[in-house]
């Protein structure tokens, strides 16, 4: 492998090229047309809002920052969720015999079955006539359909969390699992014979080995949570909404006066993805570097 | 017993699901609060056999256009796979970080805006738009899984079979292409699985012209039956379980018939 650092040189651009064309006249062009459309320009039908008129509108809907709000809600806790499970799960199926570690390859169902089949299947368990209330009005817990809490309308998003919770856990573990794969057990084993807790082994020996695992997790769940459209069409309360049902409601439902309204709301989304992800890979460096001195 | 816990756990997290969507597939009239269905019919496969024309077309076009997007997005990242791998030169990173882009923001940012351009392109509503979109959304899970692979692999392989006189496409189709089996393998399988599972972006830009079996599931996992609903949502883990097993055999039987392991 050359390790000569070289210039750009036209070598590189020409076999980046079967990517970077796609990359800018499919997906670049795509994010143009959004940002374009926000601002008024390049629309099927004309809109009295021009320039950043959709912005200011935006701004003054107190709604909309509800949205936002509510959105960032569902995604972190949702990931912290994913993360946390995921992490305890996969440290624990590392650690069973073969045998037993062979038959784990379960946890990969969430991963397989698509979206709208996992918020089919939170729907089908947390409503109020579900499994879960059969299950409780069997042991004796609840009388009736109506003492079972109200899980999934209850406008606090819960059956969003528990949808994105189940699939992301299952994607954390593939993450982690493809780390701990080239992790030696006997570490554990001599960290246990120097007298080390199962607390502390976790913390101090596994963790920091999954680290990278979890902060690539986090970026990727956090964001499809925080911007992906399945899930809520599916489980979503009417107020107040995820950003991207806002989104929809605004391009399809009403008037299609109100496009540059909706371009503009995912101008926005695209742009708190962007400053996330560098932030995130920021703070995670500056985190990494300043464990290097210690 | 302690490790018999912990998997009974994970089990019951993950398995439940399964059981219980199978259940509802023999059981149309389970209702609260019976924790066991008091009743069993067939419905739910008689009505997959009537209606076998209109599902089975929308599994075979899902499997078609899943497919298509796994060969689309090697196309577009295997030789980039490559240089990004092999080569260092000045703004790698940035070209990397930018590459990766598109599978992290939120995909309705750039979707709308591209479907505009494919209605103006005439593309929009087809075969071809769907594998387009799905391919530029899915491909940096493609092209992550082909640069480890190349990683791993170095560029050796290659130069001694140039070395020994093969030409370009011979030691693409001969040498690298089998020595990346298994990292194309990976890479093919996750965008297989988003291609196949993918709702929003199928409905946007095949418009309901493009038949899918996610679009054919949607209305019926909101509807009372929830018998047929759990009976078509066991057929996602079926399709794409059966594909993977067929690959594996195909690969070990290559593989087999080279005498390699």
């Amino acid at each position: 492998m050359s390790c000569r650092s070289e210039q750009f040189t036209g070598g590189v651009v020409l076999k980046l090229l079967p990517l970077l064309l796609p990359y800018l006249l499919l997906f670049m062009a795509g994010i143009f047309l959004c940002l374009a459309q926000s601002m008024g320009k390049f629309l099927p039908v004309p809109s009295s809002l021009q320039n950043f008129e959709a912005y200011v509108r935006i701004f003054e809907d107190s709604s909309f920052y509800a949205c936002f709000a509510f959105s960032l809600y569902v995604a972190f806790l949702s990931t912290i969720i994913s993360v946390i499970s995921g992490a305890f799960l996969a440290y624990g199926l590392w650690k069973l015999p073969a045998w037993l570690r062979q038959a784990g390859i379960i946890y990969k169902i969430p991963l397989i079955l698509p979206h709208i089949a996992v918020g089919f299947v939170v729907l089908v368990f947390w409503s109020k006539t579900g499994i879960l209330a059969s299950v409780a009005h069997t042991l004796g817990v609840i009388d009736s359909a109506d003492s079972f809490p109200n899980i999934l309308y209850a406008g606090n998003g819960l059956g969003m969390i528990l949808a994105y919770a189940l699939k992301g856990t299952s994607f954390v573990m593939l993450m982690l699992l493809a780390l701990l794969s080239g992790f030696d057990q006997r570490q554990v084993q001599s960290a246990r014979m120097l007298g080390a807790s199962r607390f502390r082994i976790f913390f101090r020996v596994v963790l920091p080995r999954l680290m990278p695992g979890i902060h690539t997790s986090f970026i990727i769940l956090f964001l499809y949570s925080f911007g992906a459209f399945d899930i809520p069409y599916l489980l979503s309360e009417s107020q107040p909404g995820m950003l991207s049902i806002r989104v929809y409601n605004l391009f399809f439902k009403r008037d299609l006066v109100n496009r540059p309204e909706a371009m503009a709301i995912l101008v926005l989304m695209f742009l708190f993805a962007a400053v996330f992800i560098f932030l995130y890979s920021r703070a995670v460096s500056g985190l990494s570097s300043s464990e290097r001195k210690i | 017993m302690k490790n018999l816990i912990f998997f009974s756990l994970c089990a019951l997290l993950f398995i439940s699901p399964l059981l219980v969507l199978t259940v509802y597939s023999f059981a149309p009239g389970w209702k609260f609060p019976q924790l066991i269905p008091e009743h069993l019919s067939a419905r739910a496969f008689v009505f997959i056999y009537q209606q076998w024309t209109a599902i089975g077309k929308s599994i075979f076009i899902s499997v078609l256009y899943s497919l298509a997007s796994v060969l689309l997005t090697l196309i577009m990242c295997y030789f980039p796979a490559a240089v990004l791998a092999q080569k260092e030169f000045k703004g790698k990173k940035l070209v990397e970080g930018f590459l990766i882009t598109p599978a992290l923001v939120p995909p309705m940012s750039f979707a709308l805006g591209l479907h505009y351009m494919l209605i103006k392109l005439g593309l929009a509503d087809t075969f071809t738009g769907v594998v387009l979109i799905l391919s530029i959304f899915s491909y940096p899970y493609m092209l992550r899984a082909l640069m480890a692979g190349f990683q791993v692999l170095g560029n050796r392989y290659s130069l001694c079979a140039q070395n020994l006189g093969a030409g370009f496409w011979r030691t693409l189709f001969r040498v690298e292409l089998p020595l990346l089996l298994p990292a194309l393998v990976a890479g093919g399988s996750v965008v297989f699985l988003v291609a196949f599972s993918e709702y929003f972006l199928v409905f946007l830009i095949g418009g309901g012209a493009v038949p899918s079996f996610t679009g054919y599931l949607f209305p019926l996992l909101t509807s009372s039956d929830r018998s047929l609903a759990s009976l078509l949502s066991l057929g996602f883990l079926l399709v794409p379980l059966l594909l993977f097993l067929f690959l594996e055999m195909t690969i070990t039987r290559i593989y087999r018939k080279k005498g390699m392991n």
